[in-house]
């Protein structure tokens, strides 16, 4: 086989939506030439106008198109393709499609597999984790007693939680903020546990009582190097969804920001890792201390507020790292400034429980302006299909500070206008101009717990 | 305008001439239907080329445009089949996957079927091969096998017409 590298490159986008068009454009701007595998329902998409080539690989549902492992690497391949983007979502994090792609010669724009591997797994990722020294919650082993519960939670502090050994789903999972309270919840949760798992082996990890979800960006060089981009602060959460991302995590003092950068970095560095990559951290401001959560082997959706503050590409440092025509800034290339905000705009209806509200856009005026990205892959008389995510557009606004950006994001969402379907617009706009939001003092519950059940109270009057 | 030809695909050579004198043209949009294919040319609203013009190099995908469909319209996904340009008893049999298109059980080997067999619904017309695993695909249907729509040892695409059988008689 030809040595792919030494030709025409050419990319196989194995993605759709906005990211899917990000590529091909990112690819395209680098004289990559793309071909774009396609569902049956994204034959006329943006994405496939803008592409050099499309193929359809099946059926509108993914499991018969995009997830496809098969069907991908073989259209790649039949194309003449000599790299892939998994972009994100779909088969991104499957260690399967990169294994695949380095039989068939294909280069995989993401870390090797079995990086993909190890740090998909939960207990895999963990020991990775602990083995470079970057902190996990602090919890114990199985409990032995009552006593030994309360030896334990006096060495971690309250409050904690008891986890059922055997099992998940929250339940045996009871929060205690005293040791009168870890006395009674031991007994229950261990008769819980005993009768939902038929085991009643009980630990213990601190209970965060205000979480934040930090995430640092980072490249890896394959053999070691691994540079940052800063972090991002991803709390504005619904149901584990994030919907507001923004950089730089302005809860931190410089003293932990540069240890969460440095924790992520030793990481990320200590398996060799290659390409784009996130830790995610779960951050606890009452003890102001982070935890590693996880490791995102592949580009992420909110990457565009680090490309904002950093001023470097990030699709394009992917695609140049895996051909070797770009080399991984060094860290003092890498200068930040700024703060940048992304609200993800979704076809769902935040007064009817988030329903996905997929259909004909009839119009569409994305904001505009200094400081104001928008990247998306629709436009007036588009179809959002109902198979896949609902998100339609990611709007990104940048300012010098966050308070800017804050300012600029509110009157964007005002300028944002969307019809044919509903969006989370107007949600996004309360929650932008809530004084929790603008004084920042959210955490990982706040949407759900505090300002969902305002906004849909006023909403119903 | 619509032309009934039977010219299984027209050369991109043609089609350049066809937009040019579109463009050259007073008219609107333009509809042209060729056997195999669909044509659509508009100089109102955005880019939308037809499926069959994209995979043959899209040499009037900055030309060809669709107009929006009708507000509240279901999702364009019509199969790319043609059907206009068919005649009456002809059936259009499609890949039922993406995939490589082998008209013969292995190398070297006959071919299942040529034109002008007869066929039945189990009559097994090609394989289509995914990454070493082969699927049959049959005729299902009874007639007669009047076209061949792919060159042997091609790319597929998912719902790509490949044979035509005349049920007629």
């Amino acid at each position: 086989m030809a040595d792919p590298v030494a030709r025409q490159p050419r990319l196989f986008v194995a993605n759709r939506g906005e990211i899917a068009l990000r590529v091909i454009r990112a690819a395209h701007a680098l004289d990559i030439e793309t071909v774009l595998g396609v569902s049956v329902a994204d034959r006329d998409s943006a994405a496939a106008r803008e592409a050099g080539r499309i193929v359809v690989l099946g059926p509108a549902p993914s499991r018969d198109s995009y997830l496809n492992i098969s069907l991908v690497v073989h259209a790649a391949v039949a194309t003449g393709c000599t790299l892939l983007h998994p972009g994100y979502g779909f088969l991104s994090e499957r260690p399967e499609l990169a294994e695949l792609c380095a039989e068939e010669g294909l280069i995989f724009v993401g870390p090797r597999a079995e990086t993909v591997r190890a740090v998909g797994d939960k207990i895999s990722a963990k020991a990775v984790a602990e083995a470079a020294g970057v902190p996990l919650t602090p919890g114990s082993g199985k409990l032995e007693s009552v006593d030994h519960a309360l030896e334990v939670a006096e060495g971690i502090g309250y409050p904690v939680i008891t986890k059922a050994s055997a099992g998940g789903g929250g339940r045996g999972m009871i929060v205690a903020r005293d040791a009168e309270e870890l006395r009674r919840a031991f007994d229950q949760a261990s008769t819980t546990a005993r009768e939902a798992f038929g085991d009643d082996t009980l630990y213990l990890e601190a209970y965060v009582e205000r979480a934040r979800h930090l995430e640092v960006q980072l490249f890896g060089d394959g053999e070691g190097g691994a540079v940052h981009f800063g972090e991002r602060d991803c709390s504005i959460q619904r149901r584990y969804q994030k919907m507001i991302e923004e950089a730089p995590a302005s809860i931190l003092s410089d003293e932990l920001r540069a240890g969460l950068r440095a924790a992520a970095v030793d990481l990320l560095a200590s398996i060799d890792y290659c390409n784009a990559g996130t830790v995610e951290f779960l951050y606890d401001e009452a003890r102001q201390k982070f935890y590693f959560m996880e490791v995102n082997a592949r580009i992420q959706v909110e990457h565009p507020v680090s490309e904002q503050i950093s001023s470097h590409d990030l699709i394009k440092l992917q695609l140049g790292l895996a051909l070797g025509t770009a080399t991984l800034p060094r860290q003092d290339d890498v200068v930040l400034a700024g703060h940048a905000i992304e609200a993800r705009i979704l076809a769902e209806d935040p007064e009817r429980d988030f329903m996905p509200c997929p259909g004909r856009i009839t119009r569409w005026v994305p904001a505009t302006g200094p400081g104001v990205r928008v990247d998306s892959a629709v436009q007036e008389g588009s179809m959002v299909p109902p198979y896949y995510d609902s998100m339609v557009a990611k709007l990104i606004v940048t300012g010098s500070s966050r308070e800017q950006a804050v300012a600029r994001l509110s009157d964007a969402l005002k300028r944002f206008k969307v019809e044919g379907i509903a969006t989370n617009i107007p949600l996004l706009q309360a929650i932008v101009d809530h004084p929790g939001y603008r004084a920042n003092a959210v955490s990982t519950k706040w949407l759900e717990n505090t300002l969902l059940p305002a906004f849909q109270t006023e909403r119903s009057e | 305008m619509t032309d009934k030809g039977k010219s299984p695909a027209l050369p991109s050579d043609d089609l350049q001439a066809i937009v040019e004198q579109f463009n050259a043209s007073h008219w609107r949009s333009l509809e042209l239907e060729f056997h195999g294919s669909r044509l659509f040319l508009s100089k109102d609203s955005g880019a939308l080329p037809t499926w069959d013009n994209r995979s043959s190099g899209g040499a009037v995908a900055t030309v060809a445009t669709l107009p929006p469909p009708p507000l509240g319209a279901a999702v364009t996904n019509a199969p790319a089949a043609p059907r206009a340009g068919i005649a009456e008893g002809h059936v259009v049999v499609k890949a039922s996957s993406l995939g490589t298109f082998y008209r013969s059980p292995k190398p070297g080997a006959d071919p299942f079927t040529q034109i002008g067999d007869s066929v039945d619904a189990d009559t097994e017309l090609c394989l289509i091969e995914v990454m070493k695993l082969f699927t049959t695909l049959r005729a299902g249907v009874k007639g007669r096998l009047v076209q061949i729509l792919v060159d042997d040892g091609v790319m597929v695409e998912h719902d790509q017409p490949l044979f035509v059988i005349d049920t007629n008689g």
